[in-house]
């Protein structure tokens, strides 16, 4: 059996639903990402494998044991977990007894509590802050400390709950490194919930996408990416640009979509008349000032009607008969003298359009 | 006026004599409120964790009648008590009445609202996040518990001061309960209403001044080890 | 500097804690004991009620130490008024009760709560007043005194005015005796204005009280004694039948107060009231503050008045 199965899961608060159908098979010593909004449930579902919270309904196997049914305070099965939350959390007192405390919660000695701190706290980067009292740690700093304390009594399953949340960069990689080389060196299977599609591509194996309670799609993160199985899981993704329209041709492969006044060729072998979802990544879209460069099939013209510039790279609207969301880099938009309302063509490949029927 | 002058002139005599009475009265004194203090927070301070961890039917208005006893007038403490252990009441087999411990069963009576009300109060502004970490850690439920009084010391401790203030000046209980006897159990508040309406103004200034000291240096004493640990 | 301070708070704090618990052993706390009247160490400890006057006189911290050396207990005084002795007595709060109201003490007798009443002490009320005598009451006697100081207070409160001990004393009890003995129905009295003002505290407390407002007040003559540099009071009206004041020991009877155990000692303590020495000691207490003695012992017959006890109710040993 896998080491955690979540079978039929589902949390109601009155008529509302938390969590809903959650089936998931989780291996040992994998690292699983479950990403989605805010508000998608993450949170809840990562206190019910902790035992925080009791289902309203289904069950959850941690090493072929049913915890949901066990009696009482279930603490045996709660050490063999961590958890870590989003804010970061340390108790009063030194650094040194944060890491401690789950060993001393397990009635180990002083002297065997001692060197595994020290060496944990080596690994953490921050050797020597044993004596510092931890509420005078920064973000960074605090989050390192409570995934120290999470994996110092050696879990079997590491929990996080967006541990990198509110984090500045580098410590957000420092995180992520660690919590790599603790699943790799320990072999600590590890489920992180997290809202960053490229944090779940850089660390997971596996990921399930988790939306309004439900889990909508599971697999590996970069064909997830690629190749969402539904426009809500697209539209997280980051495919912005989500049409809904109608094949009107097909041949050889090829298919037209005719959405609005606008036609769209996709690679697709669906019929004519069916009805689609088409969606464009906005990256994969090229701005052009004159129609003429480049062998995408797909040319449309339109005015651009707004620019936002996020760091690097900008976001151009167009509005070509659909609304395009076109990603661009600051470069190109001083190169092209790119402004609001300039004329402006639109190309993007037929193979990079992706295709769903409506279901 | 002139008797302010005169009673802090006093007081220092009377400490730096180390006159024998005076000390037996504010070593009494401190003996009963400190036994008090201790009892009470031995059992407040768990009830208070348990009240605040757990729901149930009426826990709200539980916590309003706590609240509502924090300030019961000592003398009716020490009515209802007397009538208690007079040895015509129920508990009259232990002839507690006239002696320290009757006072310090008063006043336990007395703060155990103060000291509950206030546990909760200050346990209930721990985030939860520090519960739910101290389980996930692989806390056990009472091992949660006492980790977060741990985090809530500060407000804890600030109750216990409270509770030890009230009882170390409170007159009615120790009167009613003790009997004001001279060497057995008289206290600074009772020699100082004693002396006051003898007209001995000064001694009871003075008596006063020692009892502001004791509490103030109490105070300073429990913050410095606060801020140590 | 501040590290050494904060290392030494915590034995610091928890020493302040012991010391304060084995007080007793400590040798300021056994000067203490040394020279108050009781010691927190004896094995048994015998608790009478008293009236206030003999107490605010000190008469008790004077006696105090020589009966817990002859029998080895601890004698616990509770100070109240002689109603509120009295119902000590009949809680079995207390075993032994001294107080100076012959018409409760009857009472108190007859419904069988006290038993081996002795008379031990006497000594006389007098009225006492602001030097300059609004009333005009010097010198007469107590029933028309306080005629006057009823007319006078009714008239002008700001003038003249009396302090009445209005709780349950032997003091009080005879207060009333006075108003009914003038003439008066004693509630008309009590409503009859804000020159009568009633302290609900005991003897020495009231005195002071009446030296603050500068108005009468029935007291015995003892206490008054005791307090005299502290008051702004003379004597007015010093004679009458009426001012006899005669206190007695009373036992808590254990046949009706089951929980009262402790009856021999009570007798003990009755008996050694009435003893030689003790009706000595207290023959000479005070003389050497006041120049007079403060109470007048009952032995040898100084009670010469009407009202004064027969022979066999001071001088027969109770068993």
């Amino acid at each position: 059996m896998a080491f955690l199965k979540l079978v039929n899961l589902e949390q109601r608060a009155g008529d509302k639903f938390l969590l809903r159908n959650i089936n998931l098979e989780i291996e040992k010593s994998e690292l699983f990402v479950i990403i989605g909004p805010t508000g998608s449930g993450k949170t809840t579902l990562l206190r019910l494998i902790d035992l925080l919270d009791h289902p309203s309904s289904g069950n959850i196997y941690i090493d072929g044991l049913n915890a949901t049914a066990l009696k009482g305070d279930p603490i045996d099965m709660r050490r063999k977990m961590a958890i870590v939350f989003q804010k970061p959390v340390v108790f009063n007192g030194t650094v040194f007894e944060n890491i401690a405390y789950p060993l001393k919660m397990r009635g180990l000695k002083t002297k065997e509590i001692k060197p595994r701190v020290h060496s944990l706290l080596d690994t953490i980067g921050l050797s020597g802050y044993g004596r510092r009292k931890a509420r005078t740690l920064s973000g960074g700093e605090a989050q390192r400390v409570a995934l120290a304390r999470a994996v110092i009594a050696d879990p079997e399953l590491l929990l996080l709950d967006e541990p990198t949340a509110n984090l500045d960069p580098h410590s957000v990689k420092l995180i992520e490194e660690m919590v790599k080389a603790f699943n790799k060196s320990r072999g600590v299977t590890v489920v992180m919930a997290t809202h960053d599609m490229q944090q779940g591509q850089r660390l997971a194996s596996r990921a399930g996408v988790l939306m309004q309670g439900e889990l909508v799609q599971v697999g590996n993160p970069a064909a997830i990416f690629q190749s969402p199985d539904s426009a809500r899981v697209a539209g997280f993704v980051g495919m912005q640009n989500v049409y809904r329209g109608r094949i009107v041709a097909s041949e050889s492969g090829i298919a037209s979509v005719q959405v609005d006044e606008s036609v769209i060729d996709v690679v697709s072998d669906l019929e004519v008349g069916k009805a689609v979802d088409v969606f464009v990544r906005p990256e994969d879209v090229v701005l052009s000032l004159s129609g003429t460069t480049g062998s995408a099939r797909n040319k449309l013209q339109g005015v651009i009607t707004a620019i936002h510039i996020t760091g690097p790279l900008s976001m151009v609207i167009v509005d070509c008969g659909l609304v395009l969301e076109v990603l661009v880099t600051g470069k190109s938009v001083e190169e092209m003298g790119l402004k609001m309302g300039l004329e402006i063509f639109c190309s993007f490949k037929a193979a990079a359009v992706k295709v769903l029927p409506v279901k | 006026m002139q008797e302010l002058w005169e009673g802090l002139v006093q007081a220092v005599k009377l400490v730096v004599s180390l006159d024998p009475e005076v000390i037996e009265i504010s070593v009494r004194s401190l003996y009963v409120s400190a036994a008090a203090i201790l009892i009470a927070a031995a059992i407040c301070i768990p009830v208070g964790g348990l009240i605040n961890f757990h729901d149930f039917r009426g826990k709200r208005v539980l916590i309003n009648v706590i609240q509502t006893f924090y300030s019961l007038p000592t003398v009716v403490v020490g009515l209802f008590v007397f009538l208690f252990i007079s040895r015509a009441g129920p508990l009259g087999g232990m002839g507690l009445l006239f002696t320290p411990g009757a006072i310090i069963l008063g006043q336990v009576i007395l703060i155990m609202p103060i000291l509950t009300g206030m546990t909760i109060s200050a346990l209930s502004g721990v985030d939860r996040s520090i519960r739910d970490t101290a389980l996930g850690a692989g806390a056990s439920q009472s091992q949660a518990i006492w980790t977060i009084i741990k985090e809530a010391r500060f407000a804890v401790v600030g109750a216990v001061i409270l509770g030890f203030g009230r009882a170390i000046s409170e007159v009615g209980a120790a009167m009613m309960l003790g009997g004001n006897i001279r060497g057995f159990t008289r206290v600074l508040t009772t020699a100082i209403s004693l002396y006051t309406q003898e007209g001995e103004l000064v001694l009871s200034l003075a008596l006063g001044i020692i009892l502001i000291g004791i509490a103030t240096v109490i105070n300073v004493v429990v913050n410095i080890l606060l801020q140590r640990y | 500097m501040a590290k050494i301070f904060k290392q030494f708070a915590l034995p610091a704090l928890t020493i302040l804690i012991l010391l304060s618990m084995v007080a007793g052993c400590t040798p300021a706390g056994q000067a203490a004991e040394n020279k108050s009247a009781q010691t927190q160490s004896f094995a048994t400890r015998f608790k009478i009620a008293t009236t206030t006057s003999l107490n605010d006189t000190g008469l008790w911290d004077y006696l105090t130490p020589v009966f817990e050396k002859k029998f080895n207990t601890a004698l616990d005084v509770v100070a109240a008024g002689t109603g509120a002795a009295l119902d000590y007595g009949k809680r079995g709060d207390v075993d032994a009760v001294t107080v100076h109201d012959p018409a409760a003490e009857a009472q108190f007798i007859s419904d069988g709560y006290g038993i081996n009443k002795r008379s031990f002490a006497f000594n006389y009320f007098i009225v006492v007043g602001p030097a300059a005598d609004p009333a005009g009451i010097k010198g007469l006697l107590p029933e028309d005194a306080f005629k006057k100081i009823y007319a006078g207070g009714v008239a002008d409160a700001a003038k003249v005015k009396f302090v009445s001990r209005g709780d349950n004393s032997g003091t009080y009890a005879k207060e009333k005796l006075i108003w009914q003995a003038a003439g008066f129905n004693y509630p008309d009295v009590e409503k009859s204005g804000k020159w009568y003002i009633e302290a609900g505290k005991g003897m020495g407390p009231s005195l002071v009280m009446a030296s603050e407002q500068g108005a009468y007040i029935l007291t015995d003559v003892s206490t008054f004694l005791a307090y005299g540099s502290k008051l702004n009071l003379i004597p007015v009206v010093e004679s009458g039948q009426i001012f006899l004041n005669v206190y007695d020991a009373i036992a808590i009877n254990p046949a009706k107060v089951t929980t009262a155990k402790m009856l021999p000692m009570a007798n003990n303590f009755i008996n050694w009231l009435i003893s030689d020495d003790v009706q000595n000691l207290i023959a000479t207490y005070g003389v050497d503050k006041y120049d007079k003695p403060l109470f007048s012992p009952m032995k040898g017959g100084g009670c010469k008045d009407p009202g004064c006890p027969k022979v066999e109710d001071y001088t027969v040993p109770v068993n």
